[in-house]
């Protein structure tokens, strides 16, 4: 079976393989100039001394040379990437059986259907997870001298680095299996598992994620005129702590500046948190999958 | 058919274990039966044919003969031992080839016999590479190359390698052009002849499974309407031309089909050539049927009510049948 399973898979994993080489290349280059840009301002030691206070000109061009092509621009493009590698490998997974008639040719053989789909989903599922461990080792390492500025929790970071990328891919992939058995249709499942996935994701991203703890609340004085940093992702926030995810900044009646904030420490707590829902809607859709599948007494096609 | 696969079918009908049975086995979609109290017995060395119109529930039926589909109602037995679906020794026992033979297309030959290899308990290279060479089919290429009809090859090849006592085919040439059903035809049988195994072979199409088949089953309506030993029932039945005036009561046997023309009627009718000598007349003339006069003179009759007949084609009045299905 695991042959089998290779084999029907290899195109996918030349696929995936490549996706993460023209990844790395693309890493390497924009990285090295970033990494060379951030020696050469001097930024490593204004951090250590000062969290960036103490050098805004430096961190603003640094910011100016980089921020569109490193934050803004790479994350609105991959947003959507861990649906889309989940779904194209999911939903042909049963789909295209289905859709082809070859599960006739596969679930006629000695091996129990049942038992195919265990030992598809292990192999699959294990790839899936190299995968997505492999690029999010390329980009944590790519976007390193980005995130000593602005910490991991902007979601430009913490989307892909850690568990979640690899957790939403799953979970992408586990709907698509599932849609692939009920529609039987290759395409369609593609289409009816991404929708869902990405409002799960956006929902997750913006309204669950600043609440999977309950924010800090940091209390300045300033008896000589507040003078608060505004701006959410700014270096260093208003916590003065690097990293620190600065949820809402207000000014108390002229002498108090409220922020509201997830300290820095908490970012494995959350990759847990985050992963662990996507995992857990990965195994309920795949459990739903093997279910159906073992229930559900046969087609005549 | 050759007088040691006649032998054969002697031994299923007189009471060897049978390669198949189904007893009153019936499958149900929702609310609608696909197919219900279908009581067959294919005895063990025979190539039987499955006949019916298509919504017959041919597939529906074998696909619960070979583990694929969970029956309702009623059990299959295959060499004796009862059948669940989708286990390993249920799919052990039975090779299938499925309409329109479904390969992976991306997949060589090569790869397809591996694939063999891996999902089944036994599987024989040697017969398969010898197979497909001798067809000329070469296992480097990919399946979306090669032809319908050596696609059709590549599947036989495989269910035949699989070494399953019991071969399933459903419709296995309804998507061929007429050239390629006939070569089909001709090497399965020429693999039937070579092996030891029984084969149950599904079709609409009547006039290819002519020749090769030595046990019909007729099904329709989700019913068996005729099933038994090919050249018995062929033997069992004729066609009277008589006049128009003759009743059904005057005629022999049970008729099965009525045609009247202006003066005189064709009628089939089911019955013992002895009684047909006895109560023959003067005017009658009697001609032995076609297979397929057969076949489409009972695919015509209505189906016997369900629920009170657990068998219905085992009530016939036909001794080669009788004989079989009780």
């Amino acid at each position: 079976m695991i042959w089998v399973s290779w084999r029907q898979h290899r195109s996918q994993a030349i696929a995936g393989l490549s996706l993460l080489a023209a990844l790395a290349v693309f890493a390497i280059l924009v990285s090295t100039s970033m990494r060379s840009a951030f020696s050469h301002d001097g930024l490593a030691a204004c951090l250590a001394r000062s969290e960036g206070i103490s050098c805004p000109a430096a961190i603003t061009g640094f910011m100016n040379s980089f921020d569109s092509v490193v934050n803004i621009s790479f994350w609105g493009v991959l947003f959507v990437v861990p649906g889309l590698i989940g779904v194209i490998v999911g939903a042909p997974l049963l789909g295209r059986e289905l859709e082809l008639g070859t599960w006739r040719l596969a679930w006629s053989q000695t091996v129990p259907r049942t038992r195919w789909l265990a030992a598809q989903l292990a192999l699959v599922t294990a790839g899936l997870v190299l995968l997505g461990a492999a690029i999010t080792a390329v980009i944590t390492w790519y976007r390193e001298p980005m995130d000593r500025l602005t910490g991991h929790f902007i979601n430009r970071a913490y989307d892909f680095e850690g568990l979640v990328l690899t957790a939403s891919i799953l979970c992408a992939f586990g709907f698509a299996v599932l849609a692939g058995l009920l529609l039987r249709r290759t395409v369609a499942a593609m289409v009816a598992a991404f929708g869902p996935w990405l409002v799960i994701r956006l929902v997750v991203e913006f309204t669950l994620r600043p609440r999977f703890q309950a924010p800090l609340t940091l209390r300045q004085s300033c008896p000589h005129g507040c003078n608060a940093t505004m701006g959410l992702d700014a270096v260093p926030p208003q916590t003065g702590h690097i990293g620190d995810w600065v949820l809402g900044v207000s000014i108390n009646a002229g002498k108090q500046v409220v922020t509201t904030y997830q300290p820095a420490s908490r970012f494995w707590d959350f990759q847990f948190i985050e992963a662990g829902i996507f995992v857990a809607l990965t195994a309920a859709a795949l459990g739903a999958t093997i279910w159906l599948l073992h229930r559900r007494a046969g087609w005549t096609a | 058919m050759t007088e040691t696969a006649r032998q054969v079918i002697r031994q299923g009908a007189d009471g060897g274990v049978p390669a198949l049975r189904t007893d009153r086995l019936g499958r149900r979609y929702g609310k609608v039966w696909g197919l219900r109290n279908c009581t067959i017995e294919v005895p063990a060395g025979a190539v039987a044919a499955l006949v019916g119109p298509n919504g017959a529930g041919k597939t529906t039926l074998l696909q619960m003969i070979i583990g694929l589909l969970e029956p309702t109602e009623g059990q299959v037995k295959v060499f004796g031992q009862a059948s669940r679906a989708n286990t390993t020794q249920t799919l052990a026992r039975v090779g299938y080839v499925a309409q329109d033979h479904p390969l992976y297309r991306d997949f060589t030959v090569a790869d397809m016999f591996r694939l063999g290899r891996a999902m089944n308990l036994s599987w024989d290279q040697q017969l398969a590479a010898a197979r497909v060479a001798e067809l000329g089919i070469p296992l480097g290429r990919k399946v979306r190359h090669l032809s319908g009809g050596q696609q059709a090859q590549v599947s036989l090849t495989m269910a035949l390698a699989k070494k399953a006592p019991l071969l399933v085919l459903d419709e296995p040439v309804s998507s061929l052009d007429p050239v390629a059903r006939l070569e089909f035809m001709r090497d399965l049988m020429a693999a039937a002849a070579d092996s030891a195994l029984t084969f149950l072979i599904a079709s609409h199409v009547v006039a290819e499974l002519e020749r090769f088949c030595d046990w019909l089953i007729v099904l329709s309506g989700g019913h068996v309407q005729l099933a038994g030993p090919a050249d018995d029932l062929l033997g069992d039945h004729r066609l009277l031309t008589v006049p128009r005036a003759t009743a059904d009561s005057e005629l022999p046997g049970t008729v099965i089909e009525r045609t009247d023309s202006d003066r005189h009627s064709t009628v089939l009718v089911c019955t013992d050539p002895v009684q047909l000598a006895v109560q023959g007349h003067a005017g009658w003339q009697a001609d032995p049927v076609s297979f397929e006069q057969l076949v489409m003179a009972y695919l015509q009759r209505p189906a016997p009510t369900i629920g009170g007949d657990p068998a219905p084609a085992a009530q016939r009045p036909w001794p080669g049948a009788k004989a079989v299905t009780r």
